[in-house]
């Protein structure tokens, strides 16, 4: 799969992530380096062990690093949930909003998975 | 790349985002990186006036951006180190409060790399010109600062010389005043003395006696007591003072001035009214005339003069107490008291050459603690701590410490190097040797001087690491076997062959 596939696929866009850091080979390579970033988780074991501070700010550097590489509905789902935690307590909202972000980061490594080379 | 790459300082805790900050910017600058808040501080610390940036993440384990914004505000680092949040933090109050504590500007990932390039070079450019603004004041302060305390200071030798005395008394006097006006200042508050005041006054004070160019030598120099009318003119250099310095067509409200007016024309009125020219009493006089007063009673006590020999301390100090030389202030009596068993040892060791730095320090920190002009220059601080701290490493090490400039040729001993070897504090080093024969060293310092000459003569290449050199030196009298450890300095200039310039060495005794 190419990256525009990718972006594509993803229901994003590779010319918008292009504009912002100009090099096809960049973004591959931080795509790449997005699978060895520990953010999410971090988050999914602070959900676990009920520590809703370090799900906040989990959640909240999940949000830029997506944002950073145009996966914007990662982004979009991990702000939801950073501003759920934000008061530093679990709500009753936020199991769901963790469910959100998870989909959305699954397909994300899935489709870098898939990337070619 | 005639210059060196700015160094900005990387702060985020995801590994990810500090490599392409790194990779985006690694092209014009170095980056160093820290991954929390207290990993950011330490290498501020550590490097506070190399880091030409901060590029900053809001949340953060271990402190966050605002904590690290918060102690940056508390040393000062915020005036001197541009600092950009990057962040996805969207919350206005957050990002308001970030701006409030000093950020030069917030970016909102994610961002764009040719607007981050952009605003990167432009605040590094713009600080840059901001400290190159302020190094240059700094330097023309402190060449300024030396040059009139160089020209105070001739300027009152020459006084001191005609009076047929050693310039001695001047250094003393500038000395004794500024222990009284700061003790004066721990016990006070009603002189409205200010730390930028005391470095002025004691400025003033050396010029406390120049009215006596007017007094004719017969009188001035006479070995003798004066006749009633001899010391009716001899009286007169307070006023003829006076009328010189009123006669100066500049500077009239300069404090200098006003300080120099008051000591000069008042620095022998009394307490209780009796003094002249002007009979003022109490507190009429001004206070920075009482301190040079009794300042210059307590050097004229404990000195040789023409016309006496020289009293103890304790002797000076009970003459002082029973008003057999004046009447003076009892806050300051206090404060002479106070001072006392430091006042021997400090007129003891005055080391001149730290004449000019002692004044530079006080504008230093009257400028540092001025709040209406707040100069937090972090360069200046160190320039200020590191000759403070000089100066603290050489006054607990055991061996001797000498250092040599070749041009001007002139050798500088701290000052237990100089009783030990037996030579001149500052020494300047003749080419031509037939000169030295009329000096007055003896044969064991002289021989001292010859063998460091030749160890600042030998014929080295450029290199970093100092050597040893084993080497007998006459000290105390002794011959002593030593070690001898020589560091050289060497021009670094790309285009031309290295030149020396300086020599350090360390000798050291071995017993």
């Amino acid at each position: 799969m190419t990256l525009s596939e990718f972006y594509s696929t993803l229901g994003e866009s590779l010319d918008e992530v292009l504009v912002r850091l100009r090099m096809e080979s960049r973004i591959a390579k931080y795509l790449g380096l997005f699978l060895s970033d520990p953010s999410f988780s971090e988050l999914k074991t602070a959900f676990a062990s009920n520590d809703a501070k370090t799900a906040f700010r989990a959640a909240h550097t999940l949000k830029g690093v997506a944002a950073n590489l145009g996966l914007n509905k990662l982004s979009a789902t991990s702000s939801e949930l950073t501003e759920d935690l934000r008061p530093g307590a679990f709500t009753a909202n936020s199991q769901a909003l963790f469910e959100k972000v998870e989909h959305d980061y699954n397909a994300a490594v899935t489709g870098i998975k898939q990337l070619d080379g | 790349m005639d210059e060196k790459r700015p160094l900005i300082l990387v702060v985020d805790d995801v590994a990810m985002n500090r490599a392409l900050l790194s990779d985006v910017l690694s092209d014009k600058y170095n980056i160093i990186e820290a991954e929390n808040g207290n990993e950011a501080l330490l290498l501020l610390r550590e490097k506070t006036s190399e880091i030409s940036l901060v590029l900053l993440d809001m949340v953060m384990p271990e402190r966050d951006g605002l904590e690290v914004l918060t102690i940056m505000n508390k040393n000062g680092w915020i005036s001197e180190i541009p600092v950009i949040m990057i962040s996805g933090e969207t919350a206005h109050a957050l990002i308001e409060g970030a701006y409030m504590l000093g950020v030069t500007d917030f970016i909102a990932r994610p961002f764009d790399e040719m607007v981050l390039k952009n605003r990167v070079n432009n605040t590094i450019r713009l600080y840059k010109k901001q400290k190159s603004l302020s190094d240059l004041v700094l330097n023309q302060i402190y060449e300024k600062t030396r040059n009139n305390s160089m020209m105070v200071t001739m300027l009152s030798h020459i006084v001191e010389f005609r009076n047929g005395e050693s310039g001695m008394h001047v250094l003393h006097i500038n000395t004794i005043t500024e222990m009284l006006l700061r003790e004066l200042t721990h016990r006070t508050k009603k002189y409205q003395i200010n730390r930028n005041n005391i470095g002025i006054i004691c400025t003033a004070s050396s010029m406390h006696d120049i009215g006596k160019i007017t007094i004719p030598d017969e009188i001035l120099n006479k070995p003798g007591k004066l006749t009633p009318e001899e010391f009716e003119i001899m009286k007169k250099h307070t006023v003829n003072c006076a009328q010189m310095l009123d006669a100066v067509p500049i500077g009239k409200d300069e404090p200098l001035m006003k300080y120099a007016y008051e000591i000069c024309r008042w620095h022998h009125e009394r307490w209780d009214g009796k003094g002249y020219p002007d009979g003022l009493k109490g507190d009429e006089i001004p206070i920075a005339a009482q301190i040079v007063s009794i300042a210059d009673v307590y050097d004229a006590l404990t000195s040789e003069r023409c016309y006496k020999h020289a009293y103890t301390h304790e002797k000076a100090l009970e003459m002082i107490h029973n008003n057999e030389c004046g009447v003076f202030n009892p806050i300051l009596i206090e404060c002479l008291n106070a001072i006392a068993d430091k006042l021997v040892s400090a007129l003891q060791t005055f080391d001149w050459s730290k004449q000019a730095d002692k004044d530079f320090f006080y504008i230093a920190d009257a400028m540092m603690n001025d709040q209406r002009h707040p100069i937090y220059n972090q360069a200046f601080r160190q320039f200020i701590d590191e000759r403070k701290k000089c100066h603290f490493f050489e006054s607990t090490l055991n061996g001797i410490l000498f250092e040599y400039t070749y041009t001007p040729p002139v050798m500088k001993l701290s000052s237990k190097a100089s009783q030990k070897l037996g030579l001149p504090k500052t020494i300047l080093i003749e080419e031509n040797e037939t000169n030295r024969a009329d000096t007055s060293l003896d044969k064991a310092s002289a021989e001292n001087l010859e063998k460091i000459e030749k160890i600042l003569n030998r014929h080295t290449t450029p290199k970093d690491k100092p050597f040893l050199i084993k080497q007998t030196f006459n000290i105390d009298g002794k011959s002593t076997p030593c070690n001898v450890k020589v560091l050289q300095i060497w021009t670094h200039s790309p285009n031309e062959n290295p030149v020396l310039t300086s020599t350090y060495g360390y000798i050291d005794t071995l017993q």
